[in-house]
């Protein structure tokens, strides 16, 4: 069973993704362009979809939808990809998307914290990493610079607050 | 102090990276980490694996320093390295000998002092350059280092922009002369006054060096202030998205703007920053007064004896007369120089400075220059508040210490990469060809005669150097394990920045001096005048009468 680290907690993943057998209680997380279709053909897909976001996708096609979607799986193929972190920034804001939202692929506990400041609430990790471990990598920081998703760190500001 | 200190919020930032990086190195060692994961975690703290041991680039944000932080550099350099650092083109310092297990420690002790080398390397938003005479240019439009630190903040781990396609370089200058070489980088700042004189920013990208030279376009003419770190989000988000991560060779700004052209590649940006406006951070007034704070003008004095000025500027041995001439620049407060530490002298590697040199300077700067030193772009240093009255006595104290080489802005004062002795990457050596021409070029009231020339070399095409916008430019190349230089002449980093033309085939390691002084034979020769400087020459000209030269007594491979 594939373990996973959502909000905060490990639990036992049940995304299922192509190539993998159906089991009970998994849902089947289908490529972004694959959703669309299904949209475009007249079909209406069940509530709480889960959708894979490949870096290369664009994202305004999926924005009028995002309400039939529970969970986006955003990919990170190879070490150093970097695209996802601004899928996650526009899906959270700009789309507003509130459902879950979680990185997977090449990912080692040293992006979790710029992953969960970028709108990311469950992680996929390399499957060589020690996830119990990994969980103090949230605790990297305690500060930063920028404002985020994550509300734990003091946000340096530069602005009045309004 | 005038320079940015550290708060409650800086200071956590810069430990708790020290603490995730010390685990980050115990991992590696430890095997959890293999070199293919660890690579990209030590790149974005200054962390290269070179020929022969670990190189470590520690950040100087836009060059300035306090004398006690060049003390830590100085302790740095004796206690992890072997006595020497050596400055680079982007205003940091760099230590060619550390121990991978001790990194962590020497990051500790930077922390002591509010330094880091958080991202100066890997892809990622690197080091902010500046102006090096910010604050004290008689020509600027106002300080850019407010600006400069407000950018360097926004920069920091910021969490979207941590995993770029590749490398990405600000710069930011206040003056029309471009001190900063904006023109060359991923994005270029410049100050500028909007219609009721209040400061805005003309914003430049697109520009670089490397394999493919290109100079920055301006994508837009003018940005209030406010909006200065939302448009670079706007900037960075598109080029994050959009930027080529297939090939590493093509995956910099430049490239995408290029391939969009640059009417695209600016309304994708202005469509992005106006899109995420309500998200982006916006710069207030306030922000930028609490900054802008930290540079304050030191106390200077009023000068009210005109005698003791004079003193310092008037007649005395003629070594003195050319490093006043060469060395010094003028200050925008009366009574006062701006002086060139130069680290350029004849048998030392271009940029390199020993522990012993730097606790000196620190002392002198402490005495005469309000504790404060810079580094700049072209691999020199400088205090740039020192009384006209104590000239003679600074000069006497840099020589001694084999500091006032008076060669600042000629010939010899040539900016260099590590090359072949250190890089990895390089083809050809460079410091032995700067060794080389320096020793061709001894004679000082040659190099006098033949007024401000830059020299601008790199070992290979990613252009550390910046070779193509050196007056001449060198670019080591290997040729069947030969170390083999290309020449190119005309270029520039001052605006207008000009890319340099490639003269011919590249000529042999031993040919690199005599090729530089066939060059400097057809300019004295084609000179209009004492004024006209060797780019001027070039432009005037062009550069077939400098290949005729150069080629007449080589056989041209077909």
């Amino acid at each position: 069973m594939r373990r996973i680290i959502c909000r905060r907690e490990l639990v036992t993943d049940d995304a299922r993704y192509a190539g993998e057998p159906p089991g009970p209680d998994t849902r089947e997380v289908q490529p972004l362009a694959q959703f669309i279709a299904v949209l475009g053909a007249g079909q209406m897909p069940g509530p709480g979809a889960a959708i894979m976001i490949a870096p290369a996708d664009e994202l305004e096609a999926l924005a009028a939808h995002l309400a039939l979607v529970s969970l986006i799986v955003v990919d990170f193929p190879k070490i150093g990809e970097g695209r996802g972190y601004s899928h996650a920034r526009m899906l959270r804001q700009r789309y507003r998307y509130a459902g879950e939202l979680r990185a997977r692929g090449a990912l080692k506990r040293d992006q979790l914290f710029f992953l969960a400041r970028c709108g990311f609430d469950s992680f996929d990790l390399d499957p060589a990493e020690d996830l119990q471990a990994a969980l103090a990598a949230f605790n990297d920081f305690s500060v930063a610079y920028q404002d985020g998703s994550d509300a734990v760190v003091a946000v340096r500001r530069r602005a009045a607050a309004s | 102090m005038h320079v940015y200190r550290y708060d409650q919020i800086d200071q956590t930032l810069v430990n708790e990276r020290v603490a995730q990086f010390r685990d980050q190195t115990r991992r590696f060692l430890a095997g959890e980490l293999s070199e293919d994961e660890f690579r990209p975690l030590r790149l974005r703290n200054g962390l290269y694996i070179q020929r022969f041991a670990p190189m470590l680039r520690v950040s100087i944000p836009y060059g300035l320093l306090s004398t006690r932080q060049l003390r830590m550099l100085a302790h740095i350099a004796r206690s992890y390295d072997r006595g020497y650092g050596h400055f680079t083109t982007r205003q940091n310092i760099q230590y060619n000998w550390p121990q991978l297990e001790r990194v962590p420690d020497i990051l500790a002790d930077l922390a002591s002092v509010e330094m880091h080398a958080i991202q100066t390397s890997g892809n990622c938003i690197r080091n902010i350059t500046a102006d090096h005479l910010a604050g004290v240019a008689p020509d600027e439009i106002a300080d850019p280092r407010p600006y400069c630190e407000i950018i360097r903040q926004w920069a920091a781990l910021h969490p979207e922009f941590s995993y770029l396609p590749r490398k990405f370089k600000i710069a930011v200058t206040a003056s029309p002369a471009d001190r900063a070489a904006v023109e060359i980088h991923d994005v270029g700042v410049r100050l500028k006054r909007g219609p009721n004189a209040e400061i805005g920013f003309e914003i430049l990208a697109g520009g670089g060096l490397g394999r493919t030279p290109i100079i920055g376009k301006v994508i837009r003419p003018y940005l209030p202030q406010t909006d200065l770190l939302a448009y670079l989000e706007a900037i960075l988000r598109v080029y994050n998205r959009h930027g080529r991560r297939d090939n590493i060779h093509k995956a910099r700004i430049k490239i995408l703007l290029r391939a969009l052209g640059a009417e695209e590649f600016t309304r994708q940006v202005e469509h992005e920053f106006e899109a995420n406006r309500e998200f982006a951070p916006r710069l207030e007034a306030h922000e930028v007064a609490r900054m802008a704070g930290f540079f304050a003008p030191p106390p200077y004095q009023q000068f009210d004896d005109l005698a003791a000025v004079a003193v310092g500027i008037a007649a005395g041995e003629p070594a003195y007369e050319a490093w006043l001439r060469y060395n010094t620049r003028r200050h925008k407060m009366h009574g006062y120089r701006v002086v060139f530490v130069s680290l350029k002298k004849h048998g030392e590697a271009p940029g390199d400075m020993t522990a012993a040199q730097m606790d000196a300077l620190a002392q002198l700067a402490d005495r005469v220059s309000f504790g404060m030193v810079r580094a700049t772009h072209d691999q020199n240093l400088v205090l740039a508040d020192v009384p006209q009255a104590v000239l003679p006595e600074v000069w006497r104290e840099l020589d001694a210490l084999g500091l006032a080489t008076a060669n600042i802005g000629t010939l010899t004062d040539m900016i260099c990469c590590p090359g072949l002795d250190f890089c990895s990457l390089a083809n050809a050596g460079s410091i032995d060809v700067a060794k080389q021409i320096h020793a061709r070029f001894d004679d000082m009231d040659y190099l006098y005669d033949l007024g401000p020339i830059e020299i601008k070399m790199s070992g290979c095409m990613n252009a550390c150097g910046h070779h193509h916008i050196g007056h001449i430019g060198i670019l080591g190349v290997d040729k069947h394990g030969k170390e083999w230089y290309q020449i190119t002449i005309g270029g520039s980093s001052a605006a207008p920045a000009a890319l340099g033309e490639v003269i011919g085939p590249s000529v042999p390691k031993d040919q690199v001096s005599e090729t530089i002084a066939q060059l400097l034979e057809v300019y004295v020769r084609e000179r209009h005048g004492d004024d006209e400087r060797f780019v001027d020459a070039v432009r005037r000209i062009g550069i077939e009468p400098f290949q005729e030269r150069v080629y007449e007594t080589h056989h041209l491979p077909a």
